[in-house]
């Protein structure tokens, strides 16, 4: 049991990282990014190269300390593939989404789906259309883990529920406790007056899209030099279990994000083995069961970032 | 156990006569069994056939991008190679041959809808199984020939439709897979010492039906007990709670059907997880599917695959130089190794292709749908892989293959080691007999 409780939270980790993107875009632009799967995607892809850089520029592990400095140098290339999500990010918002915050919701539907289908255009075209796999899987994994957790457990598992709590972490932090964090919850709680006060809401607003693709790519480069592969339409499934997550945890909710990732994974990881053709539903389930009980979700707060 | 090729092919004794009147005596069935430079000084005995000059349109849907094009993309390869040959080698009884390939996502229907629409005479795949089965009616309608690559369920032809008429598989069905994988495991361990075994299959109907028939195989040559079976989704990202228990279960052979992205990840986090000190074989009737996307760590461990109905080094490269040839011609046109679903494309155009040839000689002029249908079943054929037919019931049966996984330096590629070939007759059922009651009666 305890061994799928950590298969849980390590598949939990992966998707509070592309959800927590997609939570802090509509809790304060109030935009619900259908491309936020393709930035996902794209970071998966930018890992392939940048992370395949990287990595070939370190020794392939031999031993603990060998793997640690090579786990670090892939953790370096991921934190630079995601980064390039920042402009990608930037540009987007500036130049597709800044015109239609007043538009119906449905043609913001529409215009993140375009830039979804225009985004897997250009992936296609630069990577071409198969899988591409970075090959550092095994190599990360040659961290021992028998001392850390007790008994052999994947080191790369253990790394990503790490790294999940830190992006957790940083995220409530940035929010909370620095002066840009407070500054775009304001924006978010009221618009009009952070412009009266002299806030760049335009400034603000592309940096919040911006950190919301970052974080939408780290946790494809995440996948990218795990187990999986980038692929074309690798952000579908993906994206829909972002949905689920922050209907569960309340639309705009870092805090909700958080557990409704984890009660996704471990849930869906714990039932698995006992009812194998409730996989697939799981999630959804448990979405029901929440709305059941609190419509608003687990931390439900319209507009704001909490 | 290889039992496929002809003694003489496999001692490399064959002469020109013989291979000639082995593939029917068509310059065009020696070119696409791979042995054209047999052909210089022959007779063109289709010269006075009544051919129209305009080229053969042929249609392929297959999967071009995203995880299924690690198979998708195989076939393409391989319809186009066979193409390429056909028109090097003077086309079809003359005509040359033009292939659109088109990408299969969910639009299998409409695509074929399509390449009837623009007039094709004859269209291949799709790769996925329920998207055969959901043509199947169309194809019947429309009267123009398909000849599906993979799609692979045994039901479809037994039972969802057992009388077609225009609806053709070249790919070897379920059956002959997971029977060959049942085989292989109790090769490698022995009947006595199989006393459980656990699945890990795609969850959906080629999947779920993979299983089951490896399940009958299994229990009925070994009486060993299922201890646990799991069905990822198909393109899951994470496959590590169904290696969980089966760490926890520590069965003798684990069987899985997973294919492309689902293959190298079940062997990425098998490896992770150490599944491979718990069970004593893993055997998969289509990890191979996945080579070229296998590095040298992933074939690690007591790991068996299946080929489905070929496999580039058996027999032997240096015995049969069709095998050779067209890995060098792959490896240098494509920059990969050809594998089964390469076969796919390239064996669902060779089966139309020589059974068209074979149609004009009979009547002397270009056959229509219905009569060149007529030809392909029971049409029997060579491909660099082999012997194939295609039987009454419309399904291909070939050898299947199946060996253990390793490395190859000199192809810079996964590969199988001591290969076994299973003969088509040892791995399915007699013709209209349903394959779980023929299980049943071992």
């Amino acid at each position: 049991m305890l061994e799928h409780v950590l298969n849980g939270l390590y598949y939990g980790s992966v998707l509070f990282m592309i959800a927590s993107g997609m939570t802090i875009i509509f809790g304060v632009l109030g935009i619900l990014n259908l491309a936020h799967g393709e930035l996902y995607a794209l970071g998966a892809f930018c890992a392939f190269s940048i992370v395949g850089f990287f990595a070939g520029q370190v020794a392939a592990p031999t031993g603990p300390v060998t793997a640690i400095v090579f786990a670090l140098v892939v953790l370096a290339g991921s934190l630079a593939a995601a980064a390039v999500l920042l402009p990608v990010g930037g540009a987007l918002e500036a130049t597709f989404v800044r015109p239609i915050y007043d538009r119906d919701e449905v043609y913001q539907l529409l215009l993140t789906y375009g830039l979804l289908l225009v985004l897997t255009d250009v992936m296609k075209f630069v990577w071409g259309p198969s899988p591409v796999d970075v090959g550092v899987f095994s190599g990360i994994n040659e961290i021992p883990t028998t001392e850390l957790v007790g008994f052999s457990y994947p080191s790369y598992n253990v790394l990503v529920i790490l790294i999940g709590v830190a992006v957790f972490g940083w995220l409530v932090w940035f929010f909370d406790r620095t002066k840009t964090g407070r500054i775009v919850r304001a924006t978010a709680i009221n618009r009009e007056m952070s412009t009266a006060i002299g806030v760049s809401t335009d400034r603000m607003f592309t940096l919040v899209f911006a950190i919301g693709a970052f974080f939408a790519g780290f946790g494809g480069a995440m996948v990218s030099i795990g187990p999986g592969s980038a692929s074309l339409g690798m952000g579908l499934r993906w994206l829909v279990l972002s949905f689920v997550v922050i209907v569960i945890g309340g639309l705009g909710s870092l805090r909700g994000a958080f557990v409704g990732a984890l009660l996704v994974g471990v849930s869906s990881r714990i039932v698995t083995p006992y009812f194998p053709q409730l996989e697939l539903a799981v999630p959804f389930l448990l979405m029901v069961l929440v709305l059941l009980v609190r419509p608003e979700g687990l931390y439900g707060t319209w507009g704001e970032i909490q | 156990m290889t039992t496929g090729l002809t003694d003489a092919m496999e001692t490399g004794g064959i002469d020109r006569r013989t291979l000639l009147k082995t593939v029917g005596g068509s310059a065009l069935a020696v070119a696409l069994a791979g042995c054209t430079e047999l052909l210089e000084g022959e007779d063109d005995p289709l010269a006075d056939a009544d051919v129209p000059d305009e080229p053969v349109e042929s249609g392929l849907q297959t999967f071009t991008e995203g995880a299924p094009s690690v198979l998708g993309v195989q076939a393409r390869y391989g319809a186009e190679t066979a193409v390429r040959r056909i028109n090097e080698n003077d086309g079809i009884a003359g005509r040359q041959m033009n292939l659109d390939v088109v990408e299969e996502s969910d639009a299998y229907l409409t695509n074929y809808q399509q390449f009837v629409d623009d007039g094709k005479d004859v269209t291949f795949g799709p790769i996925s199984s329920s998207g055969h089965a959901e043509m199947v009616p169309e194809i019947e309608a429309q009267e123009v020939i398909n000849v599906s690559t993979d799609g692979t369920v045994t039901t479809l032809y037994e039972e969802d439709f057992p009388d077609v008429t225009y609806s053709f598989r070249f790919q070897n069905h379920d059956v002959m897979e997971a029977l060959a994988a049942v085989e292989q495991a109790v090769e490698v361990l022995g009947a006595d010492s199989i006393d459980t075994y656990a699945g890990i299959n795609p969850n959906y109907a080629f999947g779920q039906d993979e299983m089951e028939l490896f399940s009958a195989g299994i229990e009925q040559l070994t009486g060993a007990e299922e201890v646990y079976s799991g069905f990822p989704d198909l393109g899951t990202g994470d496959m590590s709670t169904h290696i969980t228990e089966v760490n926890s279960e520590a069965p003798d052979v684990v069987f899985s059907s997973c294919w492309g992205g689902d293959a190298t990840l079940l062997l990425e986090q098998g490896h992770a997880n150490d599944m491979f000190d718990a069970i004593d074989v893993l055997v998969g009737p289509v990890l191979y599917g996945s080579a070229n996307d296998l590095s040298e760590d992933l074939v690690r461990g007591p790991i068996y695959s299946g080929s489905r109905n070929f496999y580039w080094g058996e027999p032997s490269t240096d015995r049969w130089s069709p095998a050779a040839d067209l890995v060098d011609e792959v490896q240098s046109e494509y920059g990969v190794v050809p594998t089964a679903h390469f076969m796919s494309g390239y064996g669902a155009v060779t089966a139309w292709a020589t059974a068209a040839e074979k149609a004009v000689r009979l009547l002397g002029r270009w056959p229509e749908q219905e009569e060149l249908a007529m030809v392909l079943e029971n049409h029997g054929f060579f491909t660099p892989a082999g012997y194939h037919t295609i039987g009454a019931d419309h399904q291909g049966y070939s050898n299947a293959h199946f060996g253990e996984l390793t490395w190859s330096d000199e192809h810079d590629a996964a590969a199988l080691a001591n290969v076994n070939v299973f003969a088509a007759k040892n791995v399915s059922p007699p013709p209209g007999e349903i394959s779980a009651d023929w299980i049943g009666s071992w």
